[in-house]
């Protein structure tokens, strides 16, 4: 299908408010008679509270009150759980647990809450904290994914027999039949840690209670605010007509701003109805490390099966999934692990037990990327090690594996994060693939560049990572979409915006179908008084699911106008286009009417309508697929190590992607650049360090580094399309997409650029210090 | 964290063996102590100014002496709490003969460290530590050699309490040697 302006590098036209300034973030909101609290965070990550004295932080002038879990007396109770386990699984076990407003009696991970402040202002609320003291019974730290189910073990929660959050077991197949074939049993063990999604705003709530007009108002930094809304609604025991939640514009979503209720939502809603003045709260930096979710903490042991010309037989799995203290989110992240644990290769055979451990670390939630770089990261460095094991190039090994263009929709056999069957809808995984080794010009680095340089005594080296991306699932999401009098267009859809381009891709799907600028679109996302059903801004979903909604809408939208033009114009609406805010006809250009005009004859002021008559030309439309678009890419990057320092710096970077049809090249092209600097960070800087307290060494942007722009290469990025079949667009989710392969292409590329040293890279991230312990282990 | 060393004291195994059970010559011999007092057996209670890079705060916590084996070994266990966080230490004490006039002092402990303390100041806890056990041995010395000389003397001794100015300076210094000693460019090389 051919465009004229979905898929054009239309340049983002909510950047001019950005970038001047000029565009609210909850930060801005403030309101008379405002508030401000902060929150007295527990340093021990294991404690029994003895007793808590607020006494002395309750007579600084300026406090108006400080409160624990007891103040909140009936209003106390944990967060919803977020999503619950697979129903379609026989034998899962699921233990729910969910992160409280204010710690009771125990405290399960550093930086729970245990009071908060409110106060005239954030310096007397933050000095009072200060004035706290708690008295507690330190208990030892649950931090070991082996140890901790261990008989006899410290427990994070009492009340259960072990540390085990669930357990499933996921089988496609018969992987022991297919072992007795193989030529090649691999196994390996692959240590995956933990990292920060570092968005630049941290999180923030602005909450205000107006008792006269029995109504809250929320302003939010989050993904997620029709659930918001209606969870906070069901809390307080209001009607959701009472709450309106407001996503403004958000610094950097990431994942972890679509956890709820974090601790602060629940506090935060309860106090101002208790006090009835507007109360303020804006997470600092230091806080972000302990109150935000993190993410990717796993052990994997696996086990592939081969045959000598390197076809996979099979792939036997056992992960220990850490998911902190709390499991509100259920098996998302782990059950995306197990969805792209056979990338986009034919495997026929698949065993894999997962368990979801308890620790006393920060809770884990999906952060971009979402369980499936670790997925990607096993298959592809077990591909690597066999092609070695066999002495086969890595790439025939991944020619030979990949899933073929003509078994499409190819069924994985196993339930995905949506708990529906693992289909991948559509594919040509081998033509991408060969344009990557192309444009990274494999052959020539080998054969020329490689020795050359080696020879200079410089050690650089080659990787090139495939992955599937599981993207767009449900269940669903919608959009309204009106004509103003004035002929401009409002639309409005509840997936927020955290920097995806929403208010300008969507704005272009809406002016192919009406015939108007981009310009004269504005949406609003984020605003449940604007639309009152969705879920929320995840799972690269955007793009697919609120973007197939928004086409629903405007083409609903077309037809209300086509319908009204024709009898106005008195002409066939299969004669008639809509151009320039015009309806015309087709033959007769100056015959048309303007969509203003059309808008107000829509909406009569007196008079009788024909019965059955809607006003206006206005339409909310949903859109729910059956299963999720899977998209495709593949990068590849030149590296070399600097043998002193074991600083790296990346030659050549190129990522060829396939996420269907593109609503907007550039803003695609953006979410590629993003994602893959985060790659980076998870493959050689991001690591969050704990110690055996589970006390975090790293919790400041001093220590804890992430790449910046001199650490960023140049990315060429690279197109195919294979459109998604399940939906009219044909669009496929690309928000995580760049940060998914690169650790695994980072292992490859450093396991090539030092052959002199015996290296198998089995753990990520690494950074300078960790490769030079594997440098050194591995020679002596 | 691990806390190892020693130090060779100008003294009898017997004299610094006093030395350090003297409330009054640890007290001013730990940087930031603003008390330290014997509440039991064994048992001191004590207030602390720490400070480390940008974490400052007052500690306070209890100090306890156990496995005594006059004038050898003993064992210390710290447990101490402030608002920067709080750290709980146990740790073996061992003087040894070392011929005449000549005691070597070795420890060896482990020491657990939480919150703001370690979050926020972990890379510069080591130097700090370094810092504030050699400023203390300077002090010790010092009090040694004035426990002699105001014992020859017969009058009492008075003794250099260290002050939180030249703590913040001798961690300066250190933190410039590591430094330096990183880059390669120390006096040594």
């Amino acid at each position: 299908m051919t465009y004229k302006v979905i898929g054009k590098r239309v340049k983002r036209v909510e950047d001019p408010r950005l970038l001047t300034g000029g565009a609210l973030f909850v930060g801005d909101v403030n309101l008379p008679n405002m508030l401000h609290a902060a929150f007295f965070r527990s340093d021990y990550a294991h404690a029994k509270i003895k007793s808590i004295d607020t006494s002395l932080a309750k007579e600084i002038p300026g406090v108006v009150g400080v409160y624990t879990a007891e103040d909140m007396g009936e209003a106390w109770e944990p967060g919803p759980p977020l999503v619950s386990p697979p129903p379609t699984l026989e034998g899962v076990v699921f233990n729910s647990r969910r992160q409280v407003p204010l710690v009771k009696d125990k405290v399960k991970h550093a930086g729970e809450i245990i009071a908060v402040v409110v106060a005239e202002s954030r310096y007397i609320a933050e000095d009072a904290v200060e004035e706290i003291y708690v008295d507690y019974e330190p208990l030892p730290a649950v931090t070991d994914l082996e140890k901790c189910l261990e008989p006899g073990h410290p427990l994070v929660h009492d009340d259960l027999d072990s540390n085990l959050a669930a357990y499933l077991v996921q089988n496609k197949g018969d992987y022991e039949a297919a072992k007795k074939e193989a030529d090649l049993v691999l196994k390996r063990k692959f240590k995956l840690d933990r990292g920060a999604a570092v968005a630049m705003e941290n999180r923030g709530i602005v909450v205000d209670w107006d008792q006269k007009n029995q109504h809250l108002m929320i302003w939010d930094t989050t993904q997620s605010p029709i659930p918001i809304r209606n969870g906070m609604a069901a809390r307080l025991g209001l009607r959701t007509h009472q709450v309106r939640v407001v996503a403004p514009f958000v610094g950097g979503g990431f994942g972890p701003k679509i956890m709820m209720f974090y601790a602060e939502e629940m506090v935060l809603p309860w106090l101002t109805m208790k006090l009835n003045r507007p109360v303020k709260w804006i997470e600092d930096r230091k806080e972000n490390f302990y109150a935000t979710t993190q993410e990717r903490e796993q052990v994997q042991e696996v086990e592939m099966a081969l045959s000598k010309e390197g076809r996979i037989l099979g792939i036997k799995q056992k992960i220990i999934h850490d998911t902190g203290a709390f499991d509100p989110y259920g098996l998302t992240t782990p059950l995306n692990t197990q969805s792209h644990s056979m990338g986009g290769y034919d495997v026929q055979n698949y065993n894999s037990e997962l368990f979801v451990v308890f620790t006393n670390k920060i809770i884990v939630t999906p952060v971009r990327g979402a369980g499936r770089p670790q997925g990607i990261y096993v298959v592809e460095r077990m591909l690597d090690i066999a092609s070695k094991e066999l002495k086969l190039d890595p790439r025939d090994v991944r020619r030979l594996n990949f899933i073929p263009k003509d078994a499409f929709p190819y069924n994985h056999e196993i339930i995905d994060q949506a708990f529906v069957e693992l289909v991948l809808d559509s594919g040509n995984y081998l033509p991408a693939y060969e344009k990557a080794l192309e444009k990274i010009e494999y052959d020539k680095f080998v054969q020329e560049e490689q020795p050359r340089l080696r020879a200079e005594g410089k050690y650089v080296g080659i990787g090139v990572v495939p992955f599937i991306e599981t993207t767009g699932v449900g269940p669903y999401e919608g959009a309204r979409v009106a004509v103003e009098p004035s002929g401009k267009i409002s639309a409005a859809t509840g997936v927020g915006t955290q920097g995806q381009s929403h208010m300008t891709s969507f704005a272009q799907i809406i002016a192919e179908e009406l015939g108007v600028e981009v310009e004269d679109v504005s949406l609003v996302s984020g605003d449940t008084a604007e639309i009152h059903w969705g879920t929320g801004t995840f799972a690269s979903r955007g793009a697919v699911v609120a973007g197939n909604a928004v086409l629903a809408a405007a083409s609903d939208v077309r037809k209300k106008v086509l319908k009204l033009a024709s009898k106005i114009l008195e002409t066939p609406e299969d004669e008639l286009e809509l151009e320039g805010g015009l309806v015309r006809v087709a033959d007769i250009p100056e015959k048309s009417i303007s969509l203003g005009e059309l808008a107000v004859l829509a909406n009569p002021f007196r008079g009788a309508v024909e019965p059955g008559t809607e006003p206006g030309l206005e339409s909310t439309k949903y859109f729910g697929p059956a299963y999720g678009a899977t998209a495709f890419g593949v990068h590849g990057m030149i590296l070399e190590v600097d043998p002193e320092t074991m600083m790296i710096k990346i030659h050549k970077y190129i990522a060829v992607e396939d996420c269907g049809t593109m609503l907007n090249p550039l803003v695609v092209e953006g979410q590629i650049h993003g994602g893959v600097s985060m790659g980076i960070g998870n493959a050689y800087y991001e690591k969050l360090h704990y110690d055996e307290n589970a006390q975090l060494l790293n919790a400041s942007l001093a220590d804890y580094l992430i790449p910046t722009s001199a650490e960023m290469p140049h990315i060429e990025v690279y197109h195919e399309n294979t459109p998604a079949p399940n939906n009219k667009l044909g669009t496929k989710g690309v928000g995580e997409a760049g940060a998914i392969p690169v650790p695994a292409a980072f292992a490859q590329a450093l396991e090539n650029a030092l052959p002199d040293f015996n290296l198998e890279i089995t753990e990520t991230p690494l950074s300078p210090n960790r490769l030079y312990e594997l440098l050194y282990k591995s020679e002596e | 964290m691990k806390v190892e060393g020693e130090h060779l004291f100008s003294g009898t195994q017997q004299q610094v063996w006093d030395l350090f059970r003297d409330t009054e010559v640890m007290a001013a011999a730990l940087p930031g102590t603003k008390k330290m007092e014997l509440i039991g057996e064994n048992t001191y209670e004590a207030v602390m100014n720490v400070r480390v890079g940008p974490v400052v705060g007052e500690f306070s916590g209890q100090l306890v002496i156990s496995n005594e084996d006059h004038p050898t070994s003993y064992t210390m266990t710290v447990d101490g709490r402030g608002k920067p966080g709080f750290l709980k230490g146990v740790g073996d004490v061992i003087l040894t003969n070392q011929g005449e006039n000549q005691t070597l002092m070795g420890y060896t402990g482990e020491v657990q460290i939480g919150g703001k303390l370690v979050a926020v100041g972990q890379r510069l806890i080591d130097t700090v530590a370094k810092s504030i056990i050699s400023q203390a041995f300077e002090i010790l010395d010092n009090a040694l050699a004035e426990r002699e000389s105001a014992e020859a003397e017969g009058r009492e001794a008075a003794y250099r309490k260290s002050s939180e100015s030249d703590y913040a300076a001798t961690v300066a210094k250190d933190l410039i040697k590591n430094v330096l000693k990183r880059t390669g460019s120390s006096e040594d090389s």
